[in-house]
């Protein structure tokens, strides 16, 4: 029902012939700024680059979390828009590259890491061994890579598989995969966010981080995968495939999670302020200093309300409001990730350094880069998918399922038997 | 009583849901106003063909979701810094972190019923009865056929145009329904 938005004179292809050079002109220039700021002062660098690290890492994070959660709910809707969070996901293994700089200087910028070396921890300190020893720190960085990179590229291997093969053999791999990748997931991205972000005020505790961190990347995730299936949709190659329901059901999701996100946000703070315990209300109060106050009430409003009244009617989510929406999203992202990490750098308050920007557009740079290739180099859906008629509403006649059932093929419980 | 009775609409069976459709298309086109599209399960895109807007059930909801935050609000507000205030752990008399979480569950709360009493409210129901359940071939709407019905109250309706714009839709079974 949407021969509207199919047709191909709905809206022209943009010229985008300028815009090709953008991801490496942000490499380089980016690039430049990155080693300058290194050299310059080590400490900024390295938290503008953890940054910029974080920010990026949780659009891969959040790729391979939608890779995970489309196979293990056996979604037929999210078939034209897979290829994109499979590729997204696939760059975790270029983010296990750009997180040589934090290994580097890891043992400036977190305080845990120099009160061990000078054996003088403390009693929070102790309390997390064996978790917070110099050693664990590198340990950990190197499962949660070796995890993510085995998933996304074992996702993305069987999906191209099936692109050539068709075989149903391969969605069931992928679903397996899903089904222990979803606890490998969890484990992972929450030792990730807390080694990496919440170990900067080691002394802090909030179980709720892990959550919060997975949250915030689903979120920025689909409001990209909006963006870039929109993109592709009015250059050609998703012009058929990607209907009315596909964009409905992302903005849906992107709903859902910015509710989750100010559920779980809200939460960690509502228990904090219940509880009134200084070995936790520290946290906070060190986000209430200078303008970092003003930061909080902006995440409040611009990472929740504006998003929630906006996308609470059904028309919104097939408007073109949704692509500044998305933009929007992308910048109260990264007011988020400064709100939880840089009051230990500028307790004074929100600063935007030259080094941030630096760091954001080399990281952006290559993960753009990367992304591009890989969209260039495979097939922009996944071809042959058991669920894409479903997803296409096209409904299969009984000849098939005739066909099917003489080939020994269930087909009632999706070619499984 | 001996009133001749009155007809309350013209009911047309159709076999498949893809030719119900194609007769909605028709009917919608033809600018009727009162009639309605009765299926065994929600088929896909009939909103769409019957031209139907979105349900305005939402508002209920919407309206019902604010009352709810702003009644508990309130509420907390003059229960605890007004009626009777007591200090709890050092705390202020009001605020609004601590009471989120009921006013959250109010809102949800309200929103429901909102829902809900603006779902009975706009499809008119529960009702007791309904002229179409009087046919006896309509009771076939819960197997396997499908049925499009035009009120007499339409102002479009005429008993034989409309008899005949059914039937040239490829209907079988064209019968009038008695209020």
């Amino acid at each position: 029902m949407s021969s509207q938005t199919n047709s191909p004179t709905s809206a022209a292809p943009l010229d985008l012939s300028k815009w090709r050079k953008v991801p490496m002109i942000l490499m380089i220039v980016g690039g430049i700024g990155a080693v300058a700021g290194f050299f310059v002062d080590q400490h900024q660098f390295g938290f503008s680059w953890l940054l910029a690290f974080m920010f990026f890492l949780s659009l891969c994070l959040g790729g391979l979390g939608l890779t995970i959660l489309h196979h293990l709910f056996d979604a037929s809707w999210s078939v034209p828009v897979r290829r994109i969070y499979e590729h997204l996901a696939f760059l975790l293994p270029v983010m296990a590259v750009l997180f040589l700089p934090i290994a580097y200087l890891a043992p400036k910028m977190y305080p845990w890491m120099q009160l061990v070396k000078e054996h003088t921890p403390d009693h929070s300190i102790k309390e997390k061994f064996p978790l917070f020893t110099i050693p664990s720190f590198y340990i950990v960085a190197m499962i949660c890579f070796a995890v993510w990179a085995f998933l996304s590229y074992k996702l993305r291997y069987w999906s191209l598989k099936q692109d050539q093969t068709g075989s149903v053999e391969c969605t069931r791999k992928m679903r397996r995969f899903s089904a222990v990748g979803v606890f490998l997931f969890a484990v992972t991205l929450t030792l990730a966010a807390i080694m990496w972000m919440k170990a900067l005020q080691h002394e802090w505790f909030s179980t709720m981080y892990g959550v919060w961190y997975f949250a915030g990347s689903m979120w920025i995730t689909i409001f990209t995968v909006y963006s870039i299936t929109a993109l592709l949709k009015r250059q050609g190659p998703l012009r058929e495939v990607a209907t009315e329901k596909t964009f409905y059901y992302i903005g849906s999701l992107m709903f859902a999670f910015t509710v989750f996100y100010a559920y779980i946000t809200f939460f960690q703070y509502f228990i904090i302020w219940n509880a009134n315990m200084p070995e936790e209300t520290f946290w906070y109060l060190a986000r209430e200093n200078g303008t970092w106050f003003q930061i909080g009430i902006l995440i409040i409003f611009g990472h929740f309300f504006i998003p929630f009244l906006t996308l609470l009617r059904i028309d919104i989510k097939l408007s073109w409001i949704m692509i500044p929406l998305g933009v929007w999203a992308w910048l109260m992202h990264f007011v988020d990730i400064s709100f939880n990490i840089m009051p230990v750098k500028h307790p004074q308050g929100f600063v935007v350094h030259w080094m941030d920007l630096a760091c954001l557009a080399f990281i952006g740079g290559v993960l753009a880069t990367v992304f591009l290739k890989y969209l260039n180099a495979h097939p922009i859906i996944p071809q042959k998918d058991p669920r894409f008629a479903e997803a296409m509403d096209i409904y299969v006649g009984d000849q098939y399922v005739e066909a099917a059932t003489a080939r020994g093929i269930d087909p009632k419980h999706g070619g499984n038997k | 009583m001996a009133e001749t009775p009155q007809v309350y609409g013209i009911v047309a069976e159709f076999e498949t849901p893809a030719a119900a459709m194609h007769a909605a298309e028709k009917v919608r086109d033809t600018g009727f106003r009162k009639w309605d599209v009765f299926t065994p399960y929600p088929v896909h895109g009939m909103d769409k063909a019957m031209g139907l807007k979105n349900s305005k059930v939402g508002w209920f909801s919407f309206i019902g979701g604010v009352t709810g935050y702003t009644s508990g609000m309130l509420m907390i507000w003059w229960m605890n810094a007004v009626d009777y205030p007591i200090i709890i752990g050092g705390k202020p008399m009001f605020s609004p972190f601590g009471a989120f979480p009921p006013c959250y569950e109010l809102t949800i709360l309200l929103g429901a019923f909102g829902a809900l009493g603006g779902m009975l409210f706009l499809n008119r129901l529960p009702r007791l009865h309904h002229p179409l359940l009087r046919n006896r071939r309509f009771a076939l709407v819960t197997h396997d056929r499908f049925f499009v019905v035009i009120e007499t109250a339409d102002p479009k309706y005429s008993e034989t145009e409309t008899r005949k714009l059914l039937e040239s839709l490829g209907s079988k079974h064209i019968e009038l329904v008695e209020e």
